[in-house]
């Protein structure tokens, strides 16, 4: 049988860092199949190039249905080869009914060149029934049901397809959806799915790759981990293995945290993120605590709660004695307190780009050791120069524009410009995504660094081979609460944690192809 | 992460101007080097080297003088010709500076060239026709001044309207109100001593000329030595960046259009004073000059950002090209075609130096 979509020998260089190595991918006509990874680990890169977004270095095959297709992929070339890619956003007019938004982008005219409303209508319909669905058609995307938007978006990426044809790719689309939702979505996947259709999923959240997939391909640090595993005969801690095992070896645990019993100078008390109480947090001087959990867990919101980067519904920080109320707190008051946050998103919330290192740098502490009327010179270039040197930052010059510098390396900028400031807590978010190895080996060694000088550490990380690498304890969040707590574990024992309770998934309807 | 940063690198790669973003930075350093179509060339060297662009405007400047000279040396060497390029432009120095004022925080304010028409227009108003004291009319028109920037800063910040629309906006409101309080008239008949705050000659020009150059010395100095300007700064390249950065970033934005509206007062008054009262429908004809200078200064000293030296330099730089060009016998229309033209190679320009720095 011919593939629906084969992908050989696709690998993609950005700059001095390879994003993809040699991976490939088969789709069969007739499946749903699942690519998973991590953050960083190729995964969107290889969307993006099969939706001709990314020119793939040499050497990349590119068939469908047996068909080669150039790079760099054309819109019509995939149009034609029957391929939609539907994206987390949906790309959905939100004003536009129903209609218009499966017909956007091909109006047919009638011969005085107006919209021809009525097939326009009967072709919204087809592409509709054909999913066994009924929405209002003449409705405002915008007042449907997040799952409903989602139909649309499917309908209007199936519309010009017969029956077993084409191919859908969902890159994160599913993000959105609830549990319940999420069923009856996948129920009118499988209809277009039984007639021969495929459907490529770009998913985040296992539980469902396992309920609702046929076959999964595992990317691993743009490497091929896992190719075409049929999901019946895995479990989810298998897939998330396959998904981590980088390795961390030459970072050592830190030795117990110096502060012992009763030298909690960190404590979180009656936090709030929206499903009542997380839980008691204390931390001693010294110490590394992980937080590890599930998308949809906490742990992406856990490390902006602590640092009054978005307010909590509750919550009381305790440093050293003096409690700061979370739930009203910004983050120059918990700077003032010690308490600072490296954010994922280094670009956005991390670093101004396009602004110097030096700069980057100096601005927390920039009015609090400046003079009113003059910054100071001298205390500028020595703590910049101290980032540079300590955190080994290449090209070692600190008057660069930041943006210029690799991710590794705008990392550990970012990283610097916190911990030259002495932090009482030092908040992270996973704090080596997409940063490449050497890189990520410096990072963790500063983080046990700041830890033995003292500094208490939350780490917020979905992945287990760091946590496990650098912290004393993990806390493991399931559904917005502490659900256990590990002392200096290894990555299985993290990732049999994190995904230890049962998917809490509607049972899959029995799959209608057999797999290959 | 190095996805987003893929992204941009590559995805820049891919727009119409590959000359421009092919090395790009983000991409990493050694891409292999793409040959630049022939018209970018140019724009691509001024673009990559550093020293040659933070001063292309400043030789463009001293290349333009050198040819009129060439053309027209009876005209152009004469002092009256510099004293009119130097002397005649601070009626744009001040909604320009207000301008940049609110464009380093990342704001935008339309509205400088009439808040300073509608503060040009209160003052003779007041004195002329209600018959107040000329200190206190002064103390006034201010008050009126930063009470439009508390109006802009308002809906701006606190309500959260794109401060673009507001300006655009509250400035023709301004414009009305102007009108009305002087009944669409021309109102004159300020004293030609209170005149002199403007007009007295100091080695051939004008006091304001000076008060122009204090001014953006000042504020050229806390932008970049202060830790005030370095707020300022980070507020506009990234208010996240800032504001996680225990920057009071709301507070930053909302004392820019304040700090606006003061500065075009004082341009009001000075305004004013120098021609004795005003016409209020003249206000727009400030506006377009003004933001050209400031455009075409980010291209100078400081390449890439919004900066008082170089809209200084702009300003002189405009009024140069727009003077040698009437000298050669170009009509009155030259100069809203020049400052036109101006705005949109300026705003060109920033944007290329904007790509090449790596800045998002």
């Amino acid at each position: 049988m011919t593939a629906r979509l084969e992908i050989r020998h696709l690998s993609k260089t950005f700059g001095s860092t390879r994003a993809l190595s040699d991976v490939e991918l088969e789709v069969e006509p007739g499946e749903i199949h699942a690519l998973v990874g991590q953050n960083g680990s190729g995964k969107s890169t290889l969307v993006k190039i099969v939706a001709g977004y990314h020119l793939p270095d040499r050497g990349a095959e590119l068939r469908v249905d047996g068909r080669p297709l150039h790079f760099p992929v054309q819109p019509h070339d995939l149009r034609a080869a029957g391929i939609a890619v539907v994206h987390q956003d949906l790309g959905l007019v939100d004003h536009l009914s129903v209609v218009d938004n499966i017909g956007v982008g091909q109006y047919h005219r009638t011969r005085f060149g107006r919209v021809d409303k009525h097939r326009e209508r009967a072709e919204a319909e087809q592409a509709l029934s054909r999913l066994k669905v009924s929405l209002p058609l003449l409705a405002p995307v915008r007042s449907l049901a997040p799952a409903d938007r989602f139909r649309v978006a499917i309908a209007r990426a199936l519309r010009n397809l017969h029956d077993g044809e084409g191919l859908v790719i969902l890159d994160e689309a599913t993000r959105a959806l609830s549990k319940d939702s999420l069923a009856s979505f996948y129920e009118m996947l499988r209809h277009a799915v039984g007639a021969g259709s495929s459907v490529l999923v770009v998913a985040h959240s296992l539980p469902e790759v396992m309920a609702y997939s046929d076959r999964v391909t595992v990317l691993r640090d743009g490497r091929l981990a896992g190719a075409g595993l049929c999901t019946g005969d895995l479990s989810e801690q298998e897939i998330a293995r396959l998904m981590v095992g980088r390795d961390v070896a030459t970072v050592g645990r830190p030795s117990a945290p110096p502060g012992s019993a009763g030298d909690a100078g960190i404590v979180v008390r009656g936090l709030d993120l929206g499903e009542g109480d997380v839980g008691e947090i204390a931390i001693a001087r010294g110490e590394i605590v992980g937080v590890a959990g599930k998308p949809g867990s906490g742990v992406d919101e856990l490390p902006y709660a602590l640092t009054g980067a978005h307010r909590p519904a509750a919550g009381t920080l305790v440093v050293d004695g003096a409690a700061i109320d979370l739930a009203s707190t910004d983050p120059r008051r918990a700077l003032l307190a010690g308490v600072v946050l490296v954010p994922e998103r280094r670009d956005v919330q991390g670093l101004a780009l396009g602004l110097r290192v030096a700069e980057n740098v100096t601005l927390p502490r920039v009015h609090l050791r400046g003079r009113r009327h003059f910054t100071g010179i001298d205390w500028q270039r020595r703590e910049a120069a101290q980032v540079v040197e300590t955190l080994g930052v290449r090209p070692s010059d600190p008057s660069m524009v930041a943006g210029k510098l690799s991710g590794g390396n705008q990392q550990k900028v970012l990283l610097g410009k916190w911990l030259v400031g002495g932090p009482k807590l030092l908040v992270l978010h996973e704090p080596t995504q997409g940063v490449d190895v050497a890189a990520r080996q410096d990072l963790l060694a500063a983080l046990t660094a700041a830890a033995a000088g003292g500094c208490s550490v939350v780490l917020a990380s979905s992945d287990p081979s760091e946590l496990s690498a650098v912290c004393h304890r993990v806390i493991v969040l399931v559904d917005g609460r502490i659900a256990g707590e590990l002392l200096e574990p290894d990555a299985d024992a993290v990732v049999d944690a994190v995904y230890a309770d049962e998917p809490q998934m509607p049972e899959p309807e029995p799959r209608s192809v057999a797999t290959p | 992460m190095s996805q987003s940063m893929h992204e941009l690198g590559s995805g820049a790669g891919a727009t119409a101007a590959p000359d421009v973003v092919a090395d790009s930075p983000l991409a990493g350093s050694p891409s292999p080097p793409v040959e630049p179509p022939a018209t970018n060339r140019v724009l691509g060297f001024v673009a990559r080297n550093e020293i040659a662009h933070r001063y292309a405007v400043i030789g463009v400047w001293v290349l333009m003088l050198l040819v009129y000279i060439a053309i027209e040396p009876s005209k152009m060497l004469q002092a009256a010709t510099f004293q009119s390029i130097f002397g005649s432009q601070e009626d744009l120095v001040f909604p320009a500076l207000a301008a940049v004022a609110t464009f380093i925080v990342g704001e935008f304010d339309l509205s400088v060239a009439f808040i300073m028409g509608l503060c040009a227009t209160a003052l003779p108003v007041l004195v002329v026709l209600h018959g107040v004291n000329v200190v206190a009319a002064c103390f006034i028109v201010v008050g009126i001044g930063i009470a439009c920037g508390l109006v802009n800063g308002f809906f701006a910040v606190v309500v959260g309207v794109n401060g673009l629309i507001v300006t655009l906006g509250s400035g023709s409101l301004m414009l009305g109100v102007s009108l009305l309080i002087s009944d669409s008239q021309t109102v004159s008949g300020l004293s030609v001593n209170f005149g002199k705050i403007d007009l007295y000659s100091i080695g051939g020009l004008p006091i304001s000329f000076f008060y122009g150059i204090v001014l953006a010395a000042i504020f050229a100095y806390i932008v970049s030595f202060t830790p005030l300007g370095r707020h300022m700064t980070f507020v506009g390249a990234s208010r996240e960046v800032a504001r996680l950065a225990g920057v009071r970033v709301n507070r930053i934005r909302f004392l820019s259009y304040v700090a606006s509206g003061l500065l075009c007062s004082l341009g009001g008054i000075l305004l004013a004073a120098s021609l004795g009262g005003f016409d209020s429908s003249a206000s727009s004809t400030y506006l377009l000059p003004a933001l050209s200078a400031v455009f075409l200064g980010t291209a100078v000293i400081q390449p890439g950002r919004f900066n008082p030296i170089g809209t200084m330099v702009g300003i002189y730089f405009l009024a140069t090209g727009i003077m040698g060009l009437e000298l050669l016998g170009l009509g009155g229309w030259i100069e809203d075609a020049f400052y036109g033209a101006a705005l949109v190679i300026a705003v060109s320009l920033a944007e290329v130096v904007r790509r090449r720095r790596g800045a998002s």
